[in-house]
């Protein structure tokens, strides 16, 4: 264990949302800003200066609470924010800052998250209204819903686009994974993974898209992997791997790298830990093993992890206790 | 147990974690006994509670009964709404009432009234491979032959919708620049969009909508203010039932301001929908193939000798297409023959414009199904609608696709299933609502006398905001 | 023979005397812990009634229990009655737990609170919702819910 502390470097710890709960954080594609959002109804946009990293911008008065998540747009140019306040915020670049752009309303409650598809067009939110909701722009920056799904019994924790087809995954409270797609001028659930034993808080594809990883307060971390339908109309995929005993407490974020194929976790023992799936192993039963783990990686909850995507080997992880790290991985 | 309501109403679901047997959070008005303030509540075996006393005394306790309308008038849940529906609209109830004529002759009798919707003719229809009308034929001396002493159409109220709507219309139109809440005018018809309408939006979109009653609660008109006198009965010896395409109905018929205080009845005491009537035909054994067709009882249907007759636009009324070619008319001169429905985002949103000299007079709009309405509220919202009309329903592709349509048999593809329904729908020949003399009589006969207010009473409806639920005791986190 | 049985007692005692030694001190630590959050949670207002939750028996000193986690970081399990199995009072009895015990507690701590087996007709669903660190937080943010919780998290002698 003790190497593998070695491993992950801490590089900074920012302080980043004061007396408060640092929810998420998310890289911009080109990797140089890191935006953060928090129990202080706040987005903060980090970049770096030198040696250190310095808040570059606060974006205050879009939300009347949490900012729960935050997403850019695949051009950089477009911040998301979902919040408790049941609205998710676009925001829009403007010379240093951002400005708030518009406020997409329709959600009963809490907006638990916002995804922004690869090609820009489309946007993703899902709630404790157990609805997922899709959202088309046009070129006047208008938005549009093209879809509300309810394929969920509970509260949607989380969203993700597909790397690089129109696919979208949800992740509930109600244990299960749905996967979408668009069909006949509508979207649907095509498939319904299921597996893990409590909520689904976390979820992330591989590069290539044909694996998805998944955390639970089930304590475990779930590869599942797709598989041509069998029936030829549903979508088939099936868990090939289960992480389990590693975590203490619930996993609440999985980030999977998408140059090194390092799969980070965020964890509420406290705890940020990477995993490497072992070379030259049967791609149906993948093996991963625990590369690195920095067991007092914050004072209280992680609740996210980042990995950047033109950096590799660079981590962020924030947590209950209001800060950011920032983190070296370096495999031996 | 899945929900049967549309998917509007089902979103409105504001609470999310407990089973819908425990999902009431509807405060409930309890007898407080003295001195029993601490006590303990323990569940027995077979599920009931029982309350212990610090003497030790045991009391079992009663079960709070919620009624529909505590239901409708509550921005909680909508979903534990539905097993009070199920109780007090089914068609057992129907069963019941039948029972209860045939088995005492000299016992009070009721007058039982069924009103089929052109909808469920068309799902019936298809699911038994018959034409529209000889489905409606069948159904008639189905009903008939249960003990039901009328079959009307609601094709025939619905004649009265359409003509009401387009007076609202120029009317709302005329006054659009001193009251910049008359336009557009959204329909009234769909009971989803009604109470999504209400719980959600409130104070903000009702304002907007159509105040003209539904083709089901026209006909509860018709039948329990008109008919009843008619026939020398009080209201509440008719019963009636109307049977429609959609869950949601059964709302509508249970809305307080469809109940008459004075007679203490319903306009429309039971609404079944076409899958229920179809598992009536299955426990009774008949099949429509084989029944003897009779005469469409002609009072209140709109006929042309045997031949039920239809409206023209869509299959959910027609409403965007009647007030367009009146409002076309009647506002700027013009003749229009043809609509053209233009395609928008998906084929839930289409519209049709009247334009004259590059200039648009009047542009139209149909919305269906949740993301449509959504879109349609926030454009509102923002001030960025540039429509006068919409016809709006819940369900996508309108109300020949209601949930309470018959279910495609195994192995059916939903969506053939829907196109037949749709074009033995559009068989039926379209009648003119301007031009049907037994309308107009009416018009005459029965409301030219009452006097205006007591026509709007008769013909039109009023909706109310469901306020916010504000109790942190009982509310869902 | 006599002396053989001597030493096996001896042995047996010494043993259940390192025994001791060993463990009564941590479980005496983790004993005064419990009784530390119990001190907080006792004087919590039930929501509806003018009681604690004390003199309702919702909580007791022995529905507290405290594990150590090392680093100085304890592990708290509640396991609370509520006076009525139906009620959603629970889950709101479960935030006042939450919330003054995030607030009060001075030591660092993970916090697991649970209803007695038994005791409510939707035990796990209740559970679930009140371990979920996001709802509550967002509960919290909701003025109703907060309102209500502030009252009951409320010191008697503030």
């Amino acid at each position: 264990m003790s190497d593998m502390k070695e491993n992950l470097i801490l590089e900074h710890r920012l302080s980043a949302h004061p007396d408060s709960r640092c929810w998420f954080v998310a890289w911009s594609p080109s990797g140089s800003l890191l935006a953060s959002c928090g129990g202080d109804k706040s987005v903060r946009i980090w970049g770096r200066e030198g040696d250190s990293w310095v808040c570059k911008s606060i974006l205050e008065d879009g939300h009347q609470r949490t900012v729960r998540k935050v997403a850019w747009s695949p051009c950089g140019n477009y911040l998301a924010s979902a919040s408790f306040d049941a609205t998710t915020c676009i925001w829009k670049k403007k010379n240093d800052g951002f400005e708030s752009l518009t406020v997409l309303e329709g959600h009963e409650n809490e907006v638990k998250c916002v995804a922004w598809a690869p090609s820009g067009n489309l946007l993703a939110t899902c709630s404790r209204d157990k609805s997922v909701w899709v959202w088309e722009v046009d070129e006047d920056d208008e938005y549009e819903c093209v879809t509300v799904v309810n394929s969920h019994t509970q509260d949607v924790k989380h969203v993700v686009w597909h790397p690089n087809q129109e696919l979208l995954a949800s992740a509930s409270y109600d244990n299960n994974i749905c996967i979408y797609k668009e069909e006949d001028d509508d979207w649907e659930c095509r498939a319904t993974l299921q597996g893990h034993t409590s909520t689904v808080w976390g979820l992330c594809f591989d590069t290539s898209g044909e694996r998805l990883a998944s955390c639970s307060d089930d304590r475990t971390v779930k590869i599942w992997k797709e598989y041509p339908s069998e029936s030829g109309q549903d979508l088939s995929w099936k868990c090939v791997c289960t992480l389990s005993g590693y975590h203490r407490r619930t996993v609440y974020d999985v980030s999977w790298c998408q140059l090194t194929a390092a799969l980070a976790t965020a964890c509420g023992d406290d705890a940020v830990r990477v995993f490497k799936e072992d070379e030259g192993g049967d791609p149906n039963q993948p093996v991963f093993s625990l590369v690195a783990q920095a067991t007092r990686a914050h004072n209280q909850d992680v609740n996210c992890v980042a990995w950047n995507p033109k950096e590799a080997g660079l981590l962020a992880s924030c947590s209950d206790d209001g800060d950011i790290a920032i983190w070296r991985f370096k495999e031996d | 147990m899945a929900s049967h309501f549309s998917g509007v109403l089902q979103l409105t679901d504001l609470d999310d974690f407990i089973t819908p047997s425990q999902e009431c959070v509807k405060p409930v008005k309890v007898e407080k006994k003295q001195g029993k303030s601490v006590a303990k509540i323990q569940i027995e075996d077979d599920g009931s509670y029982v309350q212990v006393n610090k003497d030790g005394g045991r009391q079992k306790l009663e079960k709070a009964k919620i009624t529909l309308n505590d239901c409708l008038a509550c921005s909680g849940c909508i979903t534990s709404a539905e097993s009070v529906l199920i109780t007090q609209q089914s068609h057992e109830e129907l069963f019941k009432v039948l029972h209860s004529n045939k088995v005492q002759p000299c016992g009070p009798q009721k007058m039982v009234v069924v009103s089929l919707s052109p909808q469920s003719r068309a799902s019936l229809a298809a699911h038994c491979g018959l034409s529209s009308s000889e489905a409606g034929r069948r159904l008639t001396a189905f009903f008939k032959g249960l003990g039901v002493h009328h079959v009307f159409d609601t094709g025939f109220s619905r004649t009265f919708s359409l003509l009401e709507s387009q007076r609202e219309f120029v009317e709302r139109y005329k006054r659009r620049e001193q009251d910049k809440k008359a336009l557009p005018m959204l329909t009234s018809a769909c009971p989803g969009w009604i109470c999504y309408a209400e719980k959600t939006h409130g104070e903000f979109i009702l304002p907007y909508i159509s105040t003209t009653r539904s083709p089901q609660q026209m006909m509860g008109s018709l039948v329990k203010q008109y008919f009843a006198q008619q026939k020398g009965l009080n209201p509440q010896q008719i019963y009636h039932v109307a049977v429609m395409p959609c869950f949601d109905k059964k709302l509508e018929a249970s809305r307080s301001d469809f109940y008459i205080n004075k007679d203490e009845t319903r306009e429309v005491d039971c609404v079944i929908t076409s899958g229920e009537v179809e598992k009536m035909l299955e426990e009774e054994n008949v099949s429509l193939k084989d029944l003897q067709p009779s005469a469409p009882d002609s009072l209140f249907s709109s006929v042309c000798g045997e031949e039920f007759l239809s409206h023209a636009g869509s299959g959910s009324g027609g409403y965007l297409h009647h007030v367009f070619t009146f409002a076309a008319k009647q506002l700027f001169g013009e003749e229009v023959t043809e609509l053209t429905y233009k395609t928008l985002r998906n084929k839930d949103f289409q519209e049709v414009i009247l334009e004259k000299d590059g200039v648009v007079l009047l542009s139209f709009a149909l919305a269906y199904g949740f993301r449509n309405i959504q879109n349609l509220v926030q454009k509102l919202k923002k001030g960025k609608s540039p429509y006068h009309f919409v016809e709006v329903m819940a369900c996508p592709s309108g109300c020949l696709n209601g949930g309470g349509q018959v279910k495609p048999s195994s192995g059916q593809n939903p969506k053939d299933l829907l196109m037949k329904v749709e074009e033995l729908y559009k068989a039926e020949h379209p009648l003119l609502p301007e031009e049907d003399p037994h309308i107009a009589e009416l018009y005459q006969s029965w409301l030219h006398c009452v006097g205006e207010e007591r026509v709007k009473e008769l013909l039109h409806t009023q909706y109310h905001t469901v306020e916010k639920m504000t109790n942190g005791l009982t509310m869902k986190w | 023979m006599l002396s053989l049985v001597s030493f096996t007692v001896t042995k047996v005692l010494e043993f259940s005397k390192r025994d001791i030694t060993r463990n009564v001190p941590r479980t005496k630590k983790m004993e005064e812990k419990a009784l530390e959050v119990y001190d907080v949670i006792r004087s919590i207002r039930d929501p509806e009634k003018p009681n604690t939750l004390e003199e309702l028996d919702v909580v007791t000193e022995k529905c507290v229990e405290v594990q150590d986690l090392g680093d100085e970081e304890y592990l708290i399990i509640i396991k609370f009655s509520p006076t009525v199995p139906h009620c959603s009072l629970a889950t709101l009895i479960g935030l006042c737990l939450q919330v003054k015990l995030q607030r009060c507690l001075p030591f660092k701590h993970k916090l697991e609170i649970y209803i007695a087996e038994g005791t409510h007709s939707t035990e796990e669903d209740i559970n679930k919702q009140i371990n979920d660190k996001e709802r509550v937080a967002a509960a919290m943010e909701n003025p109703n819910l907060r309102e209500i919780v502030e009252q009951c998290v409320l010191e008697p002698d503030d």
